[in-house]
């Protein structure tokens, strides 16, 4: 594997990965800018529509016939939140031209396209062709709805809501529906034009070949203007009452998130940590929550390590809600009183070298791990990441678990008289 | 024993079958350059193995419904201790699965793997049940049937099958019900682990970054032979036709979601690949988003960009499957139906047929550039088409003709035989 870095201009940075195994290309080109409830529906349609068309195929149907052509080739569009920050990205992925069968440059095609979608848009006189933004637009209202189909990951939003209420994090990355509703054709295009001129951009191309003439064609595009930085992490106050927050729907099994607050700096103690206590099928929780006690089915715990948090989110009857928090409360008390075992470290540590090591054998893989080692302002390998996890000790592990702090529980609760 | 290395002519990829001496078929792909190991020890025995007998039994047994799911819950405890207790001596990340044809156990690593294999091979052929740990199971399958209830794409999914067939086990859910697996003791573990978990019935699968010797060496220590004694799955007799063509159920979901699907005559033997990848091409170009169909429908707005299609096959089972989000379902059908007519009056259009030929063909090379994936496809090929090859669809794709596709679409596509079930958040 080779790895370059190139700068295109101020605050727009490219990484190129040549690895020779790969049988496909992928371009992934990220706009970061500050998340805010009153654009972020704005700048998710601005960015979206993108992906659906431009100036040479003014079409959905028109695209998406040369990407068949192409080989079943992709441009797609992704919004996705991290702390305070709002990250809109158009991605593309096509195969090899070595792969294909009547000799087609898929790679050169596929740049094209990629270039046109985001440099020459489907637009005219400020405004995106009314089909494709209309499109795009129901695409978006019909996600936001659907987010309530996914019972667990709404409980976490919601538990994000609740938790960073006051922050730009209690946003969703899509905006409001309501929002996503009001956004005109020309506003989804002044949020475009904002993103392409001022936004932070990071770019990632992985491919089993070099592309001279990437780096050429991106400072072209973007010019050099004066673009804004952003903060990426940002520690979240903790409140000084625990919140419990609870909706009611139709469902049988009732969801509890819970979520702690830490002002520790100790990334890699705190990791280290979120694993011993909940991410394995040996972690504290799913040993004594799930397999011991039988509390909940599932019973699982996540950093948020841009707003200093970890959520633990549990699936649970009602009637053991009470006992489930219980638990999960006493098996932090565990580690915060050095209840750690060797093993249970030794574990940890496995587990996350073997989370590292594949690193690399996917696209996605290595677009993840360099666009979050660039948010951390620490370009490091996978390796030497490895030897800071080896340097964490008990006490560094116990004094996180001692600096978190219960800040709120969301309850997704079942409609207690059908049960009874 | 026999060895053999098996290679994709279109991309140079192989990987090498061996029939080992213990009964199991082995499958080992040697991928330079990746870090990563996925490893798949499979049984071919699902949520549809309910009715079964052995070569020297008279008689037929039944069991309930939920027990091979049941059953690769509880192999992960042994005597000593819980499985995943001796992976975390690895580093491997360890898992399962029961779809409704095989169940497969799972481990993922980079470093170790050799150690992962043996721990692998060891607990899958080593049952242990007892009175107090299936007791203690079926609480907590009770609670996963629970939230599964809660899952919109699980429910729309179950509720169109229980339209298509009328006696199929494919029908039921693959966990059971709460009521099925409380009638699930350690005996009746033991008899379906005895009949099932043969070797003569189970793939090993392994890709990334390993040696073949050092696995087939692995296997020679820790594979214990098996007998073969003749196992026999039946199925009740399933009609051609649907129970019924329309189902709805009211779920709080903020997006109403449908599938519509086609109950086609299933297939075996050689018939069954082309069959699949014929399918396959047909439901690419009905779903195809440069197709009139798929625009006309986006453009008033009635389907987004989640519609989309897959053929749902197995033994004595086989489907095509539409599904999406719309609240205006009941037009996607009508479109679906008008489609399909006149592809049948008119034909396939060249262009299309070739286009979308070349696009199953790039997803299809590029599942080859994932460890994890080319493990799947390795035990996949082998449990579900009858021991093809793992770049038997790509070949055969590049044979196939407009004409078997429209002929597919001709003799299998009846509208008498389309179901359409529906989740929908409001009740109108």
């Amino acid at each position: 594997m080779k790895y370059t870095r190139a700068d295109i201009s101020e605050n727009i940075g490219c990484s190129m990965i040549i690895d020779e195994k790969f049988k496909t290309g992928t371009l992934t080109i990220r706009f970061i800018t500050d998340l805010d409830g009153s654009t972020a529906a704005a700048n998710s349609l601005g960015v979206s529509v993108l992906s659906s068309s431009n100036k040479k195929y003014r079409s959905i149907a028109a695209l998406n016939e040369k990407l068949s052509m192409l080989y079943g080739a992709s441009i797609s569009s992704f919004a996705r939140k991290r702390g305070d920050v709002q990250i809109l990205a158009v991605a593309a992925s096509w195969l090899d031209s070595r792969y294909a069968i009547d000799g087609e440059d898929i790679d050169s095609e596929m740049l094209a396209i990629v270039r046109d979608c985001i440099f020459a848009p489907n637009a005219e006189n400020g405004e995106f062709d009314s089909e494709a933004f209309a499109i795009t637009k129901k695409d978006l209202i019909d996600r936001i709805d659907a987010e309530l189909n996914n019972k667990r990951g709404y409980a976490i939003s919601r538990a994000s809501e609740v938790a960073f209420e006051g922050e730009p994090a209690q946003f969703s990355c899509y905006g409001t529906k309501e929002s996503a509703e009001a956004v005109t054709s020309a506003q989804a295009y002044t949020a475009y034009r904002k993103l392409i001129e001022n936004a932070h951009v990071e770019i990632c191309y992985i491919s089993p070949r070099e592309n001279p003439g990437l780096v050429k064609m991106f400072r072209e595009c973007f010019g050099t203007t004066e673009r804004r930085s952003v903060k990426f992490r940002s520690i979240s106050p903790v409140k000084n009452d625990v919140r419990r927050v609870s909706d009611t729907y139709d469902v049988q099994q009732c969801k509890m998130v819970l979520t702690f607050k830490s002002d520790s700096e100790d990334m890699y103690a705190m990791k280290m940590l979120s694993t011993i206590y909940g991410e394995t099928p040996v972690s504290k929780l799913f040993m004594n929550v799930r397999e011991k006690l039988s509390l909940c089915y599932y019973c699982a715990c996540r950093t948020v390590g841009s707003k200093g948090a970890i959520m633990v989110d549990s699936g649970v009857e009602r009637k053991n809600l009470g006992r489930a928090e219980e638990e999960i409360l006493h098996q932090l008390d565990e580690i915060r009183q050095g209840n750690v075992s060797d093993e249970e470290m030794q574990s940890a540590l496995l587990s996350i070298e073997n989370a590292l090591t594949q690193v690399g054998d996917t696209p996605s893989s290595y677009s993840g791990w360099f666009f979050e080692r660039f948010c951390d302002g620490d370009i490091v390998t996978p390796q030497e990441q490895l030897e800071r996890y080896r340097l964490v000790s008990k006490e560094r592990l116990i004094e996180a678990a001692r600096s978190l702090k219960l800040d709120s529980i969301y309850f997704m609760l079942d409609k207690e008289d059908k049960n009874d | 024993m026999t060895k053999d290395t098996i290679t994709c002519s279109r991309t140079g990829d192989s990987c090498i079958h061996v029939k080992h001496k213990s009964g199991l078929d082995i499958y080992i792909c040697e991928m330079p350059g990746f870090s990563s190991v996925e490893a798949l020890f499979g049984t071919k025995y699902g949520s549809i193995n309910t009715m079964f007998k052995m070569r020297d039994d008279k008689e037929y047994t039944v069991v309930p419904e939920g027990i091979a799911h049941f059953l690769e819950h509880k192999l992960f405890e042994n005597e000593d201790c819980d499985v995943f207790e001796l992976y975390a001596k690895t580093g491997a990340s360890g898992n399962a699965f029961t779809s409704f044809d095989k169940t497969c156990y799972i481990f993922n690593c980079t470093g170790n793997y050799r150690e992962s294999l043996k721990i692998l091979l060891d607990f899958v052929q080593k049952p242990y049940f007892t009175k107090e740990n299936v007791d203690k199971e079926q609480g907590i399958i009770g609670q996963e049937i629970k939230m599964t209830n809660d899952n919109p794409e699980w429910r729309v999914f179950f509720n169109m099958l229980s339209c298509m067939y009328h006696e199929h086990p494919v029908k039921i859910d693959i966990a059971g019900t709460v009521e099925s697996i409380a009638k699930i003791d350690a005996d009746l573990l033991y008899k379906c682990y005895n009949t099932f978990y043969d070797l003569n019935n189970m793939v090993l699968s392994i890709a990334g970054n390993i040696k073949a010797d050092e696995v087939l060496a692995i296997c020679d220590e820790y594979l214990r032979p098996c007998e073969d004694k003749g196992l026999e799955t039946v199925f009740p007799d399933e009609p051609e036709d649907i129970v019924k063509s329309e189902i709805r159920e009211f779920q709080p979901v903020g997006a109403d979601i449908f599938h519509i699907g086609y109950k086609c005559r299933p297939c075996t033997g050689a018939e069954k690949i082309k069959k699949y990848m014929a399918a396959t091409l047909a439901a690419s170009i009905l779903s195809d988003p440069s197709s009139d169909m798929y625009q006309k429908l986006l453009k008033e707005e009635v389907i987004n960009s989640s519609f989309t299609s897959e053929i749902f096959s197995g033994d004595g089972y086989f489907s095509m499957i539409f599904s999406g989000e719309s609240s205006q379902p009941e037009k996607i059908r009508s479109a679906i139906i008008e489609e399909i007519a006149l592809l049948r009056d008119n034909g396939l259009e060249e262009r299309a047929f070739q286009r979308n030929k070349k696009s199953i063909y790039g997803m299809l090379v590029r599942e080859l550039n994932n460890v994890a994936n080319v493990a799947n496809l390795m035990i996949n090929s082998h449990m579900d088409m009858d021991g093809a090859s793992p770049y038997a669809s790509i070949e055969t794709l590049s044979e196939l003709t407009a004409g078997d596709v429209a002929g597919f679409i001709k003799n299998e596509l009846l509208e008498e035989r389309l179901v359409m079930s529906v989740i929908e958040g409001r009740q109108s």
